[in-house]
């Protein structure tokens, strides 16, 4: 079995971040907002970017035991034909919508690299911003999304607890705790210009995910020291499958780590999507929080039939129209930023990294 | 107080405003009116011409009296800055480009090498080149005979209210260059901004100081004041500052003796 990265245990570097983590009073929590929402301000100003995730495709061949889309699950399958998604970015440009995160599920034969490429080509014609959040890819596919307008990827770690992770992930490409670690690495090298890392909160012990989490960003940020790098906060909800996780994270614990990671991280895009609830994400704008997803759809088609009963990946909590949503943060003295990227700096970015030693490995499924 | 010449574009106010991070577009237009600024900057990336509320060209460009800057802030690469310089040429018909080039848009350094090259590129194409650089001396008279507009070294950090972290740099820029240097990011209060002018800074420009007051176009007026007395003072010539006491025994004594 490869050993874990020294990079991923290290605690040393964590450990300001560890102590914010540690403390539970209710005192502290307060005075880690008021620290988190001055250096909100002062770095990211009164606004909040928003985009939408766009599903591409259901199809899946992995096992992971607390998704809807799971391979097992007798969930329809299909995915957007090139006519179908041109319409799904129409319905979203109305909403004014102009970034977006494609999503597909693992790599399967109906949903494969050629698809994603040609959908995230379509998109790049619409959208200003197109991100991705799909299966691993190999660094020279990375570099041909790139090369076609894909500006980020996002790949969550899920839990980086390896005992837990290998056995949440029943069967596929998935399984492979490494393989999974890698990726992001492998986005950059292929000259994507962000990426977005996070953990399902509910999977695994908490506080230690968060911590690895940290130390992976990181690692990424002194190598790849030209990425632009996101963290998303997802919690479990309610999955089609029915899993219950075992670890629940409660409302304080959430804004704890959505507070300490921008006191230890000034710069970093911290996103929060509409699993969590409308007075949630109210209460969090402002606080740390800088980019937003709005008026999501969790099923394949959703934009262009919004009154379609299929079942989503997770239940959306905060299903407020775009404007709705838009009209609360204003409320707020928060202005939301449906633009906020320029095609213009579309393609590949440089991808000389700050490491001596490049592993060419490009496993790819 | 006399005025900025940029090109050949002459302003009566010495105070540029960023335009983004505030709450909304009408404390951002009322900021920039009590300002009395003559020139703002404004992201390529916020222009949106597919939709008004979301768009701050627009309502920038329908201002009388103002004349737009736009910014390559997102770029991370001069092909990418040169790219969008030509697209903000073609949009706002403004020849002013303010060269803002950070290795990722949540960077908080300009990369000096691609904003030398994308400034060089600009400046042959005959664009009023501003560049926004760390507080380099060596940097800032290269950006010269590129043939930049200004230059616009940063006080602090962007966007940490620092202030003039960077002074020593500053000052050397200052007596060495030969077009305006303009402070440009870190300032967090009028007195910052009134110290650079007072050391010969040509200009200043403001942005998360104002938006992220609690009333920015107060704030805005503020620093209007503030450059405009730093201005004065320069000019005026301020008294030397005695930097030691005099020695009782003159070391100098010795001189016109014959000795």
């Amino acid at each position: 079995m490869t050993p874990l990265p020294d990079w991923l245990t290290e605690e040393r570097d964590s450990r300001a971040l560890a102590s914010m983590l540690a403390n539970s009073s209710p005192a502290s929590l307060e005075q880690l907002a008021a620290e988190s929402r001055a250096i909100t301000l002062r770095r990211f100003g009164r606004t909040m970017s928003l985009y939408a995730p766009l599903y591409l495709s259901n199809y899946c061949s992995s096992g992971c035991a607390y998704c809807g889309f799971a391979s097992d699950r007798t969930t329809v399958r299909r995915r957007l034909e090139s006519d179908e998604l041109q319409r799904e970015l129409l319905a979203m440009k109305k909403l004014g919508i102009s970034d977006i995160l494609l999503l597909t599920g693992e790599r399967t034969s109906r949903a494969d690299f050629d698809y994603l490429r040609r959908s995230v080509e379509r998109a790049s014609k619409e959208m200003q911003r197109v991100s991705v959040e799909a299966f691993p890819m190999s660094v020279s596919e990375y570099r041909k999304l790139a090369e076609c307008g894909c500006s980020g990827v996002t790949i969550y770690q899920e839990t980086y607890d390896r005992e837990r992770y290998e056995a949440l992930h029943r069967w596929g490409p998935k399984k492979d705790f490494i393989e999974r670690l890698e990726t992001p690495r492998r986005a950059l090298e292929g000259g994507i210009k962000s990426v977005g890392l996070g953990v399902l909160l509910g999977l695994s012990e908490p506080v230690e995910d968060a911590l690895r989490l940290y130390r992976h960003l990181r690692h990424l940020g002194r190598t790849w020291w030209r990425a632009g790098m996101s963290v998303s906060f997802p919690r479990m909800r309610p999955q089609t499958g029915g899993y219950e996780p075992p670890f629940p994270v409660d409302d304080r614990l959430l804004a704890r780590m959505i507070f300490a990671f921008r006191i230890a991280l000034p710069d970093v895009e911290l996103v929060l999507s509409t699993r969590e609830s409308a007075p949630y994400r109210d209460g969090m704008a402002g606080l740390g929080v800088t980019r937003m997803s709005i008026a999501s759809r969790t099923t394949v088609g959703g934009y262009d039939d919004p009154e379609s009963a299929e079942k989503g990946q997770f239940d959306v909590s905060d299903d407020r129209t775009a404007e709705e949503f838009c009209l609360a943060l204003r409320a707020r003295n928060i202005e939301p930023v449906f633009k906020n990227w320029e095609p213009a700096y579309n393609g590949p970015s440089h991808t000389e990294s700050t490491q001596t030693e490049r592993e060419e490995k490009e496993p790819c499924h | 107080m006399d005025s900025l010449q940029l090109g050949s574009y002459t302003f009566s106010s010495r105070l540029i405003l960023g335009t983004g991070k505030f709450s909304n577009a009408d404390v951002m237009l009322d900021a920039v009116r009590s300002s009395g600024t003559q020139l703002v900057t404004v992201a390529l990336r916020r222009f949106n011409r597919d939709m008004a509320e979301d768009d701050l060209f627009g309502p920038l460009s329908a201002m009388e009296g103002i004349t737009l800057m736009p910014n390559t802030s997102g770029a991370s690469t001069a092909a990418e800055a040169v790219r969008a310089a030509h697209i903000a040429r073609e949009l706002s018909g403004s020849p002013f480009i303010k060269v803002e080039i950070h290795p990722n848009p949540q960077h908080l350094m300009p990369d000096p090498i691609e904003t030398y090259e994308a400034s060089r590129i600009l400046a042959k194409e005959g664009f009023l080149v501003m560049p926004y650089i760390s507080a380099d001396p060596v940097l800032a008279k290269r950006l010269e005979e590129a043939g930049c507009a200004s230059v616009m070294p940063l006080g602090s950090a962007i966007g940490s209210g620092q202030g003039l972290g960077t002074a020593d740099m500053l000052s050397i820029i200052i007596r060495e260059s030969r077009i305006p240097v303009i402070v440009d990011a870190g300032l967090r209060s009028p007195s910052e901004a009134a110290a650079a002018m007072e050391m010969g800074c040509s200009a200043v420009l403001v942005n998360s100081a104002v938006a992220a007051a609690s009333n920015p176009p107060e704030m805005a007026a503020a620093f209007a004041g503030a450059v405009e007395a730093g201005r004065r003072a320069f000019n005026a010539g301020l008294m030397q500052r005695s930097g030691s006491a005099v020695a009782t025994s003159p070391l100098t004594s010795f001189l016109g003796t014959g000795a």
